[in-house]
């Protein structure tokens, strides 16, 4: 009812742009605008069947199977004889992660969209149809066609959004995310700056080592060897037969740089992350249990109150008008022999020596303080 | 007292609900069940503790008596120590038993440090005697054949002596001797030690393989080291956990191993089924184990770099797509993995080592709310007496120092102090005493309300078993007294603000 101004208020503006923009009717725009769901009981019932153990049970069977038959595919006597059974293994495999996008995107077609997990589905499923079009497009023996069927491992990264513990491990490692960015990218660019001087001295095509040296390309993958101290004295052999002079202070100096102080920085900045990050999720537990637990106490404390004061509702008839009377009959049965034996601490002697004692010390404290002022 | 009134039928006068005095009387209630008596539910009151109840002795007379008992439970986090007393109250039954307290002995001599020490003295004797065996076993040499004797009797010796071992801790305890691991993985190696000579002794022959595997089990003995010392002990209990925490990790690690390996496979494809000659890690990508083997390689960052160089002298391979591969492995798995583990267990040995110093802190807290409790005490018994001789009235005026926040003194000047002071205090009147009572119990540089803050979580979480008895009514009327105190506890300080604004305002005028 309430929402008719708005949509006269919104046609008005609509009128001029829809003018402009030459729409049809007013009436189909703010039926775009207005457009509620009529399904709304099937809509829930999917939305249950989606959060429910059956469908997660099913996908994560589907995608380790489809795992395993991927694993079975590279086996070349097997896949020769069974062929046919993996085509239609296949087919299934397909036809269910379609059917999973759907449902999911009949459920929330626009919130779909905002969920990680929901992308990743996307481009697996784009991944998944690679491999067709290109056998379609370019026939049998494209020289790519072995690139589209081996990023179809990615497939198994599926199975990660039904698990919480490695979507906990995710969120929390992304948070790293942006220093392990620039941190590759001040790495990259100290490449970048001995790759050119690499090139300039080392990399010159007469008597120079053209081979690691001679473009970019080569002299980045010749200091990436470097960084990662992997056969990086063949490489430093290498530059000693053409007896080049500086070529080992320059080897040296860039793997102090960037395996010993980069790496080492690299490792350095993921502790603290990772310490920041658990200490900030433990944190949230633990409030959160305190949080409950107070809760609890709070509710306790409610249901007790409410519990006596219908007591005191129903004995209203006998005329108890205070706490005290009601209790005054329970009163007159303790004797004084019986012995109560508690542990808690709000009764032990120590808690009431501190109790007075603080409270006495307030007493002095504002009597001095009246005195004080007295005196000014 | 007055409740807040629900029904606006009644006439009652709404006060305002203060919180503290809301938790003293629902702890009234709950102590005394009052709810349950008031419906007319059970007029029994719980008379006996869980503590009671636990105790197998006291449980048996419970159940011998009324079973109809009502138990009250009583939930407190307690630390499982064995106090001294109990210690002293153990060894009082152990010498009037009947019997030979043979598992008291075993225990003393497993504590001895002399039996200890022979024990880790011996096990290196093992191993360097192995090791000597096993440069000789294949010598024809007749005159090394004492030496070799001198070795098996030795080896057997002690084979001897470590099973002696354990019948002593079975003897000590035996239930308590499966609750450790330790002691598992100690039997466990022992006993395949002494399966080969069994098994030989029984009769089968001496040429089967697995029994020559099992004769080098004998080796297995040297890891007895690992319990024996407290340092590897923790390490080693720090690595177990530090592995639980990290399994999702491993997981993700494994899946990533999975994808790679499968990716390889067919990214190498032609690199695999090429024929030019002498390509030195061809098998490297031929299948699925081999491709993990090859991942695995890759992550340890290990001549990535040749198999690289060597996979692009095929002509059919794309170069861009295997460097692609091969980087993305390298930044992905082996630097930033790799990091990322480093990290955790970094964090996970200091919240292990910080959990362990959690055990000592605990006791040197105890310690320093026993020291609080009997200041407490002593300033009481003081006040009592002081009270009475004098009376509240003017006096000097003296304020409390409120100066620095430090630590208090050593325990020992603690307890001496008070009575330094009370010794040489001139008797004044009554409020001057107490001030310097007060000021002289707070050791030193703190004032009360902090000392008591930083003592008190320690107070409440004293581990001895503080249990005081009451008589019922006293108990009713303390509980009603203290709500009585919070209400006018409260009315006090309406009472003092608005005082204090009369002062301002009297001040400003």
């Amino acid at each position: 009812m309430d929402r008719l101004p708005m949509v006269f208020s919104r046609e008005h503006v609509k009128e001029i742009s829809s003018s402009i923009l030459n729409l049809s009717s007013p009436g189909l725009w703010s039926k775009i605008v207005n457009f509620r769901r009529k399904d709304t009981e099937f809509c829930e019932y999917v939305k249950r069947f989606i959060e429910g153990h059956f469908f997660s049970l099913l996908m994560i069977s589907t995608i380790s199977s489809n795992a395993l038959c991927m694993v079975l595919e590279t086996y070349y006597e097997i896949k020769s004889n069974m062929f046919l059974m993996f085509e239609v293994v296949e087919v299934i495999f397909t036809s269910i992660y379609w059917f999973e996008f759907y449902i999911k995107l009949y459920v929330d077609p626009i919130g779909y969209w905002k969920n990680g997990y929901n992308l990743l589905n996307v481009v697996i499923l784009i991944i998944i149809s690679v491999p067709f079009y290109m056998w379609k497009l370019y026939g049998r023996h494209y020289q790519y066609l072995n690139i589209g069927e081996g990023i179809q491992s990615l497939r198994i990264l599926k199975l990660i959004p039904y698990s919480r513990g490695i979507r906990t491990l995710i969120t929390a490692l992304g948070q790293t995310i942006y220093t392990v960015a620039s941190v590759m990218t001040l790495l990259f660019l100290l490449m970048f700056i001995f790759a050119i001087l690499g090139f300039c001295l080392f990399g010159s095509s007469d008597g120079g080592d053209v081979n690691n040296w001679g473009n970019l390309a080569a002299a980045f993958f010749t200091l990436f060897s470097l960084t990662t101290v992997d056969g990086w004295t063949d490489l430093q052999q290498d530059l000693d037969e053409r007896e080049f002079t500086l070529s080992r202070a320059f080897t040296i100096f860039f793997i102090l740089l960037g395996s010993f102080v980069f790496l080492s920085m690299f490792v350095g900045v993921m502790i603290i992350h990772t310490e920041d990050s658990i200490k900030k999720f433990e944190k949230e537990l633990a409030n959160e249990r305190h949080i409950a637990v107070l809760q609890e106490k709070q509710n306790i404390l409610r249901k007790q109150q409410a519990e006596v004061n219908r007591l005191m509702q129903k004995g209203k008839k006998s005329e108890f008008q205070t706490f005290s009377e009601l209790v005054e009959g329970f009163k007159k049965t303790l004797r004084h022999t019986d012995p109560m034996v508690l542990e808690d601490f709000c009764t032990t002697l120590p808690f009431i020596d501190i109790y007075l004692s603080t409270l006495d010390n307030q007493d002095n404290t504002i009597v001095k303080y009246s005195y004080h002022r007295k005196r000014d | 007292m007055e409740l807040k009134s629900r029904s606006d039928t009644e006439e009652l006068p709404q006060i305002t609900v203060v919180s503290r005095a809301e938790a003293v009387r629902s702890k009234l209630i709950d102590t005394f069940s009052l709810i349950d008596h008031l419906r007319g539910l059970s007029q029994a009151v719980p008379r006996h503790n869980l503590r009671e109840f636990l105790d197998p002795s006291r449980q048996r007379k419970l159940m011998q008596g009324d079973h109809h008992q009502l138990v009250r439970f009583s939930v407190r986090p307690t630390h499982d120590r064995i106090l001294y007393g109990q210690r002293q109250q153990c060894r009082l039954r152990v010498r009037y038993n009947r019997w030979a307290p043979i598992s008291l002995w075993a225990g003393w001599v497993l504590e001895r440090p002399f039996f200890t020490n022979l024990i880790i003295f011996l096990i290196f004797l093992n191993t360097i005697l192995l090791m000597i065996e096993i440069e000789l076993v294949n010598t024809k040499d007749v005159k090394m054949l004492p030496v070799m004797l001198a070795l098996e009797v030795a080896s057997w010796f002690m084979l001897l002596i470590f099973i002696l071992e354990i019948l002593l801790m079975w003897l000590y305890n035996f239930f308590l001797f499966w609750k450790s691991a330790w002691n598992i993985f100690d039997l466990f190696v022992t006993i395949l030690s002494v399966l080969p000579e069994v098994v030989v002794l029984s009769g089968v022959s001496t040429e089967a393989l697995w029994l020559q595997l099992l004769r080098i089990c004998r080796v297995l003995r040297s890891l007895k080291l690992f319990t024996r010392f407290g340092q590897i002990r923790v390490i080693i209990l720090a690595l177990v956990r530090a592995l639980k925490t990290m399994t999702f990790l491993l997981v993700l690690l494994l899946i990533f191993f999975y994808i790679f390996a499968l990716t390889g496979i067919y990214f190498f494809e032609n690199y695999t089924r090429s024929d030019i000659q002498d390509l030195e890690y061809q098998t490297y990508f031929v299948d699925m184990p081999n491709s993990l083997v090859t991942v695995f390689i890759l992550f340890t960052l290990d001549h990535w770099y040749a198999l690289l160089q060597d996979a692009w002298r095929v002509p059919g391979l794309s170069k861009t797509f295997s460097s692609i591969y091969v980087i993305l492995w390298l930044l992905l798995g082996s630097i930033i993995f790799r990091n990322i583990i480093v990290a955790m267990m970094v964090t996970n040995f200091q919240a292990i080592r910080s959990e362990l110093w959690e055990e000592a802190t605990h006791l040197a807290v105890q310690h320093k709310a026993d020291i609080f409790k009997r200041q407490i005490i002593k300033s009481r018994r003081h006040h009592q007496r002081d009270g009475k001789a004098g009376s509240k009235g003017s006096g000097t005026i003296h304020v409390i120092p409120n100066t620095s926040h430090q630590f208090p003194n050593p325990p020992v000047s603690d307890m001496t102090y008070p009575e330094n002071v009370t010794k040489t205090t001139v008797p004044k009147d009554a409020p001057s005493a107490q001030e310097n009572l007060l000021s002289a119990d707070s050791p030193g540089l703190v004032d009360w309300e902090t000392h008591v803050h930083q003592n008190l979580p320690g107070l409440m979480e004293m581990d001895q078993d503080e249990r005081v008895v009451w008589p019922r009514d006293s108990l009713f009327r303390y509980f009603e007294l203290l709500e009585k105190l919070q209400y006018n506890i409260e009315e006090r300080k309406q009472l003092q603000d608005f005082a204090v604004k009369a002062l301002i305002n009297l001040e400003d005028n």
